[in-house]
This record gives C-alpha cells, structure tokens and sequence, in this order.
C-alpha cells in the first residue's frame, strides 16, 4: 500500500474554474480525477490510501457507498417526501370511509407518543417524531382539524421540549434530544394548534353527549353530524380520541407552566400534571375496544405493537430523513411499545411532578438533599433538564437567591449589612463553583461522577487559596473591632470552613455513585469502605463543627431579641443530618474491618491478576480524590496498615455495627415522618443489624461461605452466611 | 450448519494455536469473525488501521486450520500517558469458556507492557458478562460508565488496567494528620 505523499498531489494541473466554495487560506482548488483513475487500477478493494493524518476517528468515519449498513444516502422505499406523498403513502383524507378515518388517526396518535418517548430516549427526532409525513408536513391536512391540531400540537410540543434541553445544555447528552436537522419547526403557525385542539375536543365532547342521549334529546342535537358512521363505535371512538387530545393538550401546558421564572408556574403545572396522568388512564382502557375492532393477530405480538389497536400506521417512514441524519450511518432504531412509551410517560410526569412539589427553600442542605432523591427513581434527559433550570436561573439559585445569601443562611450569619462582600472576588469564584457543581448534579449519573471526580481539583485549589488569603486579612486585621458592622473577614473564614465540608460531601457523592454505576467489584469493596470511611468522618467533623456554630449563633440572636423566631425544624434538620453521617461513617468503618478480616482468614476473594497488584486499583480508583489532596496524607500505605491486621477474633467491627445501629435507632424517630428518609435510615439499620449476627456466626465457625449483598441497602453492603 | 455454529466443540486445549497477524490472508478471517458478533458495522478500513499498524498486538486462535477466535488492539500517546487499547476480542461460540480469549488477551497485554505502556483500556457493553468477568480476573478496574455508548442506547463501562507503578516516593504529607486519622480508624 502506497501513501499519497504531497509532492505527487501538488503537481496536479490547478483548474480553478469557477469555483463557489472557498477553498481556504493556504490551499487551492485541484481536480483529483487523474489521481484517483491512477489509483484505481493499482487498488483492490478495500484496499487505501492514507495520509499520516489518517487515524482511527477518520477509518470509522469512512463508509462504503452502496452499503446498506452504512450508507445514508442510499435511496430507501423513497426517494423524498413529495414522491413518498405523490404515491399516496400519506393519504389526505386517510379514507372516504369515516370510521376507518376515525381509527387511523388514533393509530397515528398513539404511534406518535411512542415516536416521541424514543426520542426522549436518547434516538434522533428526524427517525422518530418526524418520521411521520402529517407532523413533517401540517400544511396538507389543514382541511382535518382533528389531524391537523394534533400534529401542530406535537410539534409545538417538540420545540418546547428541545427548549428546555438545549437551555440546560451541559453535555453531550443533550446533542442527539436537540439536534433537529433543519426540521421544519413553524413556532407561529405551531402555537395556534392549541386552539385549534380546545375546538376540536369541544366538538368530540358534544358528539359524546349526543351519542349517549336519550332519542328524545338527540332531535336537538340533530345539526351535530356524529364522528363517524357506525352508530355503535360512537361512544368509543369520542372517548378514545378525547383522552388522547386531553393528554398532549395537559402535557403542553404543564411544560409551558415549568418554564415559568421562579417555580412561579409549578402549582397549575401540578394540576395539568395530574390530567395528564389520569388521562394516560383513560388511555389504557381504550385499548380493549380499539383492540376489539381490529382483526385478531396474535395476542403476545399486541405487547410489542406501537398502537393500542395492534395495527401499523399509516404514513410513518423512518427513513424518510435519513440523508438529515448523515454523517451517523443509518441505524435501524427500536421504537418502544406503546404500553412502554404510556410507562415511559407516566414515570416522566411523576419526575416533574416532583420537581413542581420542590419548596424553593433558600437552604443548601435542601436543595443537595433534594437533588439526590430525585436521582434515585432514574430521572430522564427532560425532567433533569427541567430540574437545572428551576435550581439555576440568571446565576441564582431558583432564579431568587444569591449563593451568598445561601452560604450565609448556611452558617446562620446575616450578610445584609457588608454590602461589599457580594462583589468579593472569593465569593465570585464561589458563585461559580457552586452553579456549576448543581449543573453537574442534574445531570446524568455517569457523567455526573466523573464531572464530579474533575471538579474536586477546582475545588481543593480554591480552598486552598483562599485559606492563605483569608489568613494573612485576619493577621492584619486583628486590630479592627469588629463591632463597626463590617463584619466581612468573618463571613468569608465562615465560609472558608465550610468549602471544605462541600469538598468533602462531592467526594462523597463520587464514591456512592461508583456504587449506583455499577464500577465496583467485590473484590475491591474493603478500598472503597475505607475510603468512604475516611471522607465521612471528616464530613462529620466539618458538618458538626457548622451545627455548632449555626446553633451559637441562633441562641445569641434570640437573647438579643425576644421577638427572633428560631427555625428550629431546620435546626433539628442539619443535626439530624449530621448524625446520620455519623451512623455511616460507623457503618463503613465496621464494612472496611470485616471484609478485610474475611480477606486476611482467606474467607473472601483477594484482588490479585497476573499484571498488577491492589495498589494499581487503588490509585485508579481514587485517583481524583488524592490529587485533591483528600485525604492530605498517603491513602494506599494508610489503608493497608490499617486493614491488614483486621481478624474476626479482635474484632472493632462488631462495635462499630453495633454504634451504627444504635444511631439509626434515634434518626428514625426523627424522619418520622419522611417515608424516604426513614427507608433509607431504615436500610441502614438493617445492614448493621444483619452484619453484626454475621459476624458472630462467622466466629463461631470459619467454614462457612459468605457473600457480600445489597439486600438491604444500595450500597452498604450485607454479609450473606451460607453452610457450603 | 447453522447448528454447528450454536453446539460446543470438543477439542483439547493443545489443539489450539496462536499466532499473530501474519498478513493480507488473515484480514478476511478476522472480518468474518467480528462482523458475527459485534453489532456495529466496520468498514474495512477500520480493519485495516489497526492490522496495518499494529500487527504486532493483534493474534488469531487456530483449531484445525479454522480461525476460532482473534483480537485487534492498538497503542499511542494519550494525555501524556503511553496507552494500549483493545479494539475487538472474539471467541466463536462453540469453543467459548475454555480460556481461549483469556489467552489472546494476554498475549496482546505482554506486547502492549514490552513496548512501555503504562495502561491498557477498552470499553464493554455493561451487560456483557463474560467480558466484564474475564477482564476482571485479568485485573482491569471498571473506571467509568459512559452513558448511552453504543446506538442502541445501552452503556458501556470503560475498563482499565493500570501496570505496576514506578517506586513510590515518599510523600511530604502532614505527618501528625495522617497519625490522628489513622489512630482514629483503628480505635
Ligand atoms: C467475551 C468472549 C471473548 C470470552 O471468550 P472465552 O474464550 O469464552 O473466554 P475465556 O474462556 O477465556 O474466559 C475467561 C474467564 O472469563 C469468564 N467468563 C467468560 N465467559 C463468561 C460468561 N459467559 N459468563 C460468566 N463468566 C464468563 C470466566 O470467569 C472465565 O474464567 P473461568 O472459565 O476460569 O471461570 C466471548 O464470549 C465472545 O466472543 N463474546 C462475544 C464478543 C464480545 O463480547 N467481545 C468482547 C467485547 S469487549
């Protein structure tokens, strides 16, 4: 194989001709045809000529003309919209006949709300929504309102959604949901699809009304033509089409209601919310008369079906956008089912709907807490975007609340008077870090833990720095009093104190997703306790230490003022928060010294391979932590001393189970009444409880098979004792 | 013979024979092999990248003249690290389980660790058992999950292997720290 080298390419004759595209700075124009026919009857195929710039990225780019497989602009069942419209694959009307009218639409209704939950699934609009010639062209049924409205509908739907991911933007995820190809949107003509469908819908519920009318009411409503011919279909069809209509008419609003400055729109986005989900009701139990008009195909396939009659739509083509798509080669995608899409969308809505039921407290604790519960149902793209731009509008937490302010309310100081401080070049950085560190926790996990695992460095740097600064201002400034209302220096060493409690709490949140994501394996489960072990206990020492001074500072307000209402409940809140850390930190110190024990007796699988050891795994692992300097001190040296002469018969880790479970006895008693919370602590409780009779059967005889389990909690893990 | 493809092959593990890309003649057996089994459609200039370039770290598994199993690899500078990476590790099903792919693997890493790499990376479907556990007991770490990896929307892990380090230097942490947690934890 022979490389092309410059010097053959430069001496092809230059033929500018008249060239439209500007062909750069420092190059020209050549015709390639004499070198390529040079090369074609040296070339076999497959065979190539490269550069050196020719790399992997560059071979898998390349395709074959003419394969299937690769090749997008390989001519499918059309060669374009019109001639696919031409051949009459999207009739206008669909049928002469009413009632089979009636029934395409609701399939192509319900085969667009699976379009459209693949799409939020991460599949590219141009293959699903707009694969359907009606959405792709409203125009032509501008004559069907019925069609016409659910269509505009769906695309303003569709615009809306691609607003809210695209304002969010924060990584690669958000390409495929927002990249519309040049789809043709018309926002206007879109807009006006509402009405359109309230029309519509009016004149479906009276054709209900009449059909259900007793004969002596129908005469008065006699001008009223039905929907559709058959007399007996009547009932079922209006209903069919009503809960369909309602449904996007709900969705539409409950998104334009979200998007409100402020949370201001949450509490009419909640009610739609909820029509949305009961109308998703209605729509289940439609299925069983549409089904019972369709001729019957099996009933096992009707659970993979895309239509709630079982039946293929008419006018949808994926293919039809495939050159729109290119450069990614054309893949077949899998639509969902429509029972999936429905379950798709009910979880959606139950995502936003917590979102809307958020209480926008100016409260950091809040808002972290909050942030990790939502994670745990798996939110999508939509309602994660939906999140972040609730928590981060304008550089502002909810749009409200300046991260100062909610540093200050963290520490319970008053930051109203030191008007300069919001402009401190510490608080600015802050402001920053902290935007970006509630962008990265909407986002999805995976890419959330290695956001997470780089920003610790951004952190710890910060920290730093502005420990030495805020030092050497208190040294100079020792003379000042501080009684002359400037009480600055003090708000920022306040804060200072408590960067390094987040620092702590991101490092926490990385360890506990490697969990989630599945990027632990047993074998290495003593290295990730011990290390969890370790950021927990200075977590606590950080958070208790901010409790302390959060308390101080209340009870010296209120002895100054008896008017001062204390907000106790939050009071109650971060201590009880804070002994929950605490009960962790006594879990993983007890999880660390027991696994290590059943390592140390040969009862557990060592991690050892034939080309590195587990001092290679740990540095990949923690990696990121250590260059943050968490802890400050030789990690790997630490842990092995402290793990590697862990036995079951001297045994901390008994105490340890033993003080986490008496822990979470009294936190229970105080998320009394958080069913979330109270699961968790409950979890916990379990882990412990179940982990200290291990132990003492494990004593009691080394024969014993022991697995470790996330029965009770996902990520504290429970010892399993079986008799081999 | 679409039965034959599905049903276990009995053989002795010294039947098996191991060489390393030896030219034009192994491309279409390596094709073949791949196109079965991976989902994703190369072009054959994909093949030929890796092959062309780095033939030393790519080896084919014989049983019989007939090519049962074969893996493509490359190395390279990456973000200052010098770095091997497995492209594509294929056993035919009926000799699957047997050590076969283990072997080729380690083939490829003792080449990858002669020429000074410091790691060896590749990324598996998060449902791909058999890959995850046989790169497991090889010491690879799952160091991140990638979201929506592959087209069909599924993730993937990105799984590393890191080579013994360069002796450790003694580090200038603050000594009384590291005493004070350490006590701690052994309390
Ligand atoms: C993955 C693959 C290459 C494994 O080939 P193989 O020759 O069966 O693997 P080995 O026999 O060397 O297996 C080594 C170890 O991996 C583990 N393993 C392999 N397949 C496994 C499976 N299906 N389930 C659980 N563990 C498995 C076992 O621990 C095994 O060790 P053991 O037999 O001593 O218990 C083969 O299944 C394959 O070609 N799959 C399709 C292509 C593919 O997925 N490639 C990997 C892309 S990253």
């Amino acid at each position: 194989m022979q490389p092309v080298r410059e010097e053959e390419s430069s001496s092809i004759q230059n033929d500018p001709g008249n060239c439209s595209i500007p062909s750069g700075d420092s190059s020209v124009w050549a015709d390639v045809s004499p070198l390529l026919s040079a090369a074609c009857t040296d070339l076999q195929e497959g065979e190539l000529i490269h550069g050196d710039n020719f790399n992997l990225f560059a071979a898998m780019s390349a395709l074959e003309i003419m394969d299937p497989k690769m090749d997008s602009g390989m001519v499918s069942a059309f060669y374009s919209i019109d001639e696919a419209i031409e051949s009459g694959f999207a009739p206008v009307p669909i049928s002469s006949d009413k009632t089979v009218n009636v029934e395409s639409i609701i399939d192509i209704m319900d085969h667009l709300l699976v379009c459209e939950a693949t799409w939020h699934m991460g599949h590219s609009l141009a293959q699903t929504v707009f694969s359907c010639i009606y959405v792709l062209r409203p125009e032509r049924t501008s004559s069907q309102a019925l069609l016409h409205s659910y269509c505009r509908v769906i695309r303003a739907t569709c615009r809306a959604v691609v607003s809210v991911v695209s304002d969010a933007r924060t990584n690669e995820e958000e390409d495929l949901l927002t990249m519309t190809y040049g789809l043709p949107f018309n926002g206007d003509e879109d807009a006006k699809g509402l009405l359109l469908l309230n029309a519509v819908e009016e004149t479906i519920c009276r054709q209900l009304r009449a059909c259900k009318a007793t004969s002596a009411k129908r005469r008065l409503l006699e001008e009223l033509e039905p929907l559709q011919t058959n007399p007996h279909l009547e009932e079922g069809f209006c209903k069919a089409l009503l809960c369909r209509i309602r449904f996007r008419k709900h969705f539409l609003h409950a998104l334009n209601c979200m998007r409100r400055p402020q949370g201001r729109g949450h509490e009419l986005a909640r009610k739609h919310i909820a029509s949305c989900i009961s109308e998703l009701q209605s729509l289940l139990e439609s299925a069983e008369f549409l089904r019972s008009n369709t001729v019957n195909n099996g009933e096992t396939e009707i659970e993979e079906r895309t239509t709630a009659s079982g039946r293929q739509p008419i006018g949808f083509d994926s293919t039809l956008n495939k050159r729109l798509s290119a450069p990614t080669p054309p893949r077949a995608i899998k639509l969902l089912s429509w029972k999936k899409a429905i379950d798709y969308f009910v979880k959606l809505l139950h995502n936003l709907d917590q979102i809307c039921a958020f209480s926008l407290e100016p409260d950091l604790d809040f808002v972290l807490q909050f942030v990790i519960q939502f994670h745990k149902s798996r939110p999508d793209l939509v309602s994660r975007a939906h999140l972040q731009l609730l928590l981060v509008q304008d550089g502002k937490l909810y749009g409200r609340d300046t991260f100062l302010t909610i540093c200050a309310r963290l520490l319970a100081i008053d930051v109203s008077k030191n008007h300069g401080l919001h402009l401190n070049e510490y608080i600015l950085q802050l402001n920053q870090l902290m935007i970006n560190l509630l962008k990265i926790l909407c986002a999805n996990t995976p890419w959330q833990r290695r956001k997470l695992g780089k920003i610790l460095n951004d952190w710890s740097i910060f920290n730093v720095q502005m420990g030495i600064n805020v030092g050497q201002l208190m040294q100079q400034d020792t003379s000042r009093s501080q009684k002359n209302g400037d009480r600055s220096l003090f708000i920022l060493n306040h804060v200072y104190g408590w960067i390094e409690e987040q620092i702590h709490w991101v490092a926490l949140r990385f360890l506990v997703l490697g969990f989630e994501l599945d990027l632990y394996s047993p074998s290495e489960y003593c290295m990730v306790y011990w290390y969890m072990y370790i950021i927990l206990w200075k977590l606590h020492e950080k958070a208790r230490l901010r409790v302390l001074i959060v308390v101080h500072s209340e009870e010296r307000k209120a002895k100054r003022n008896k008017e001062y209402s204390r907000d106790m409940a939050r009071e109650d809140r971060i201590s009880l928060w804070v002994l929950l850390i605490q009960c962790q930190t006594s879990l993983t110190q007890g999880l660390t010294l027991m696994i290590a024990a059943l390592r140390n007796e040969g009862m557990c699988l060592k991690s050892q391979g034939p080309f590195n050891t587990e001092n290679e795994k740990f540095t990949q692992h923690f990696e990121l932590l250590q260059k943050a300097s968490l802890p400050e001190y030789d990690a790997y040296e630490s842990f092995s001393k402290s793990t590697a002469h862990a036995s079951l018969d001297f045994l901390p880790a008994y105490e340890c189970f033993r003080d986490a479970q008496k822990m979470a006895k009294d936190i229970k008693v105080g998320y009394a009444n958080d069913p979330d919370k109270l699961a968790e602590v409950r979890g916990i409780e379990q882990v412990a409880e179940h982990n200290v009779i291990a132990v003492n059967l494990l004593c009691q005889d080394r024969s014993l098979k022991v697995s470790l389990e996330f029965t009770h909690h996902p990520y504290f893990a429970t010892a399993i004792v079986r008799r081999s | 013979m679409e039965k034959s493809i599905e049903e276990k092959e009995e053989f002795d593990e010294s039947e098996i024979e191991y060489t390393s890309y030896a030219g034009e003649h192994h491309l279409p057996l390596i094709m073949s092999l791949v196109d079965q089994e991976l989902s994703e459609p190369y072009s054959i200039f994909t093949y030929r990248y890796f092959v062309y370039l780095w033939p030393q770290l790519c080896f084919l598994a014989f049983h019989k003249g007939r090519c049962i199993g074969t893996i493509v690899c490359k190395m390279g500078e990456h973000r200052q690290t010098y770095r091997g990476y497995i492209a594509m590790l294929v056993v035919i099903k009926p000799y699957r389980g047997r050590g076969i792919a283990s072997e080729l693997v380690t083939r490829s890493i003792k080449v990858m660790m002669e020429s000074g790499c410091e790691e060896v990376t590749l990324e598996a479907e998060v449902d791909n058992k058999g890959a995850l556990a046989l790169y497991g007991r090889l010491g690879f770490i799952r160091a991140k999950r990638l979201h929506h990896y592959y087209l069909n929307g599924m993730d993937a892990f990105r799984l590393k292997l890191l080579f013994p380090l360069k002796p450790r230097l003694p580090q200038i942490a603050s000594q009384d720290q590291t005493q004070q947690e350490q006590e701690n934890f052994t309390a």
